[in-house]
């Protein structure tokens, strides 16, 4: 069997864990304290909040970004399902963005320009694959319009370019470059918003003094409505001892992406998006490529399946309208999400290839 | 601790067999048909009331002696939470008659907390929501082995019960919960939410309340010990009021030990000066959420003055299964001797 993810853990990681288990300390303590230092050194990042998991982080960067009810978010047509119920519960409207093209599964900054109005709030960028979507243009469309550029970095752990909008989240999840186990990160330059990104992942309470009228002066207040959306220590344990060697994993991902390009790119029927360029600076959280067409690409998954190799089609989660969205539609409909891991060897890549050239040559 | 390192051993971290048998093992403990376990006991509440069907426009009754999540699940459904009062100092937990006060066309669900371990009137409120076709949810943070008047399991009474597995409770791995219900749909609901809740566990943190669980029942019968012991030595304490009676204390998970202060005016200097002359570290639960800024502009429909009257009077006592008879002598002489400097 050959699986979509797969992590491989050391004895120094159980260790790591164990020992946070025998210190007896669990709740959010200093091992959170040092991932998120860690964290925001290795992205590059000012400020960066630990969080229960990625949902987590897009929720409280959308309701940091002043995201509620009267609003527009715009977001790709691609982005996590989660983006779009996470509009939608805050009570604003998701507006879905055409993608570049088959090649290119970035928004497409020309539609945001067409679909910007004075009701958005947001714009949600997806890294998509773990390709960095280049952010100056779309930071140029908000600029000065109180419009916050959010980032949803789960596939694009320490891409260059990744983290220079006003709010960007990270995934810490079981099937990520990163893991704690369940998690997620918020960094952002911004103090105010990792303030309240901070004060909203455990229910908005303040330990200050807060009424001294009352006589409360050891108690506590509760400023909003607020979350528990916290990490613990034993998974910051894991997610901490992890980081060092993320770069290795970063560049065993990519060696294998280019054993992908290699060997599909030469077979017709197999369009595999983004270049050489875009390959060097991403940081491969997942891989896809497309196929001719939704018959085709279903034929390719089901010879995976019986040669018990994983894959995901992209319209797993539903489809989009295809005149409103054309690009991201046929991506939909043409994609299929193939194994990428950091225990993928070169021989399981051509074990992949091989069905899949098996299968389009029909 | 070996079954959860073993999980992060296995690289395979995801919920998965390790979560279905530690909710497995939950549904046998409490003799419920599903446990779900999720990320918090917060996430429990929340998808307990979208279960049941709270939405905007509907009403769910809470305690607002409490801590402030099971009134936050209720606004995150758009629904408004609804304070009922609690008993008084002796059963700091909703009470039956100012619940059927405050009930509408528009209430949805009750929710009780189970306070420190102690059955809330769960039979009674049970009966009430029944005949008046509203949900009862218990709020079963404190209480994952302690059991009603009539027997039954805490958390096993209502349509859903809501567990946590957060650090210093009684079953805990860091961050976690579980909801417990008979209700298929319910449990299929919380299994498989819409996208965008986070309301995931993992399974290093199942396996850890998997092995956790195995030793509970020594756990909690250690902490009712220790809270009839600390019963013995207060009673001799002038100025202390003690929830609930000794005979509820081998039915409660003894989360903490509550006492309530027979003059509210004493409890910050009480507090003070524990801390600072004794060196005992005690905690508030909890400040009435009705007085949080957050909740200020929802006046409670009906005054509230036994809830006031708690938070204003309550101290939590250290309360841990490895405590010793020397640290519980050394609390109850702290508490003695700050009461007798405030003047009692």
């Amino acid at each position: 069997m050959i699986d979509l993810t797969a992590v491989r853990t050391t004895e120094g990681d159980v260790r790591a864990v164990a020992d946070c288990y025998a210190s007896g300390w669990l709740t959010m303590g200093p091992r959170t304290t040092q991932l998120e230092a860690a964290f925001a050194a290795a992205t590059g990042a000012d400020h960066a909040v630990a969080l229960s998991s990625g949902t987590a982080a897009l929720h409280l960067a959308l309701q940091a970004a002043g995201v509620g009810p009267g609003d527009d978010v715009l977001l790709p047509a691609l982005a996590h399902p989660a983006v779009d119920g996470l509009v939608r519960r805050l009570g604003a409207t998701p507006v879905a963005c055409d993608v570049v093209g088959p090649l290119d599964h970035g928004i497409d900054p020309a539609d945001v320009a067409r679909r910007l109005t004075p009701a958005t709030r947001a714009v949600v960028v997806d890294h998509r694959w773990g390709y960095p979507v280049a952010l100056p243009p779309l930071a140029a469309l908000l600029r000065g319009r109180g419009m916050a550029l959010i980032e949803d970095a789960a596939h694009a752990v320490l891409a260059a370019g990744v983290g220079g909008g006003d709010l960007t989240c990270w995934s810490l999840s079981a099937t990520k470059q990163l893991v704690a186990g369940e998690g997620g990160v918020v960094t952002t330059p911004h103090a105010h918003h990792a303030d309240r990104v901070r004060s909203l992942r455990s229910h908005a309470m303040t330990s200050v003094t807060w009424d001294r009228h009352r006589g409360h002066a050891e108690s506590y207040d509760v400023v909003e409505v607020g979350f528990n959306y916290r990490i613990d220590e034993p998974r910051a344990a894991l997610a901490l001892h992890r980081l060092p060697r993320l770069a290795d994993a970063l560049a065993h991902r990519r060696a294998r992406v280019r054993d992908y390009r290699l060997r599909l790119g030469a077979l017709d029927g197999v369009l595999v998006p983004y270049d050489e360029e875009a390959v060097a600076r991403g940081t491969h959280g997942a891989f896809g490529v497309l196929f001719a067409d939704r018959g085709a690409r279903d034929a390719v998954a089901t010879a995976l399946t019986a040669a018990r190799i994983a894959s995901t089609p992209l319209d797993a989660d539903g489809d989009v309208d295809p005149r409103a969205l054309p690009h991201a539609s046929a991506v939909r409909e043409r994609g299929l999400r193939l194994p990428l891991h950091e225990v993928l060897g070169p021989e399981d890549v051509e074990r992949v290839c091989s069905v899949v050239a098996g299968a389009v040559a029909g | 601790m070996d079954a959860a390192l073993d999980v992060v051993r296995s690289g395979d971290l995801g919920a998965g067999e390790a979560t279905a048998a530690f909710e497995e093992a939950f549904a046998a403990h409490l003799g419920v048909r599903h446990v779900v376990a999720v990320a918090s006991c917060t996430t429990a509440l929340h998808l307990a009331l979208l279960g049941l069907g709270v939405g905007p426009g509907d009403e769910v009754i809470v305690p607002s002696y409490t801590f402030v999540a099971t009134a936050a699940a209720v606004r995150y459904c758009g629904a408004e939470p609804v304070f009922a009062d609690v008993v008084g100092p002796r059963a700091p937990s909703l009470d039956p008659e100012r619940v059927a006060a405050l009930l509408t066309p528009r209430t949805r669900a009750v929710i009780c907390v189970h306070f420190a371990g102690y059955a809330a009137a769960v039979h009674e409120l049970r009966a009430l929501c029944d005949a008046h076709g509203a949900a009862l949810v218990e709020d079963a943070a404190h209480a994952p082995a302690a059991r009603s008047t009539r027997g039954a399991a805490l958390g096993s009474v209502g349509a859903v019960g809501c567990f946590s597995l957060f650090t210093n409770k009684v079953l805990s791995v860091g961050e976690g919960g579980m909801l417990s219900t008979d209700d298929p749909a319910i449990a299929a609901f919380a299994r498989s939410p819409p996208p965008g809740f986070g309301a995931r566990i993992d399974d290093p943190r199942s396996a850890l309340a998997s092995s956790r669980l195995g030793g509970l029942t020594a756990d909690v019968a250690h902490r009712r010990r220790l809270t009839h012991r600390y019963r013995a030595l207060l009673a001799d304490v002038e100025g202390v009021t003690l929830p609930f009676a000794a005979a509820d204390v081998d039915d409660s998970s003894c989360y903490v030990m509550p006492v309530m202060l027979e003059d509210p005016a004493l409890q910050v200097g009480v507090r003070t000066g524990m801390s600072r002359r004794h060196a005992v570290q005690t905690s508030l639960l909890y400040p009435a959420i009705h007085e949080f800024t957050a909740y200020r502009d929802r006046r409670p429909r009906l005054p509230l003055p036994q809830t006031e009257r708690c938070a204003r009077s309550e101290i939590t006592l250290p309360l841990f299964p490895h405590m010793t008879p020397g640290q519980q002598d050394r609390v109850v002489t702290a508490l003695d001797d700050e009461l007798r400097r405030a003047g009692r």
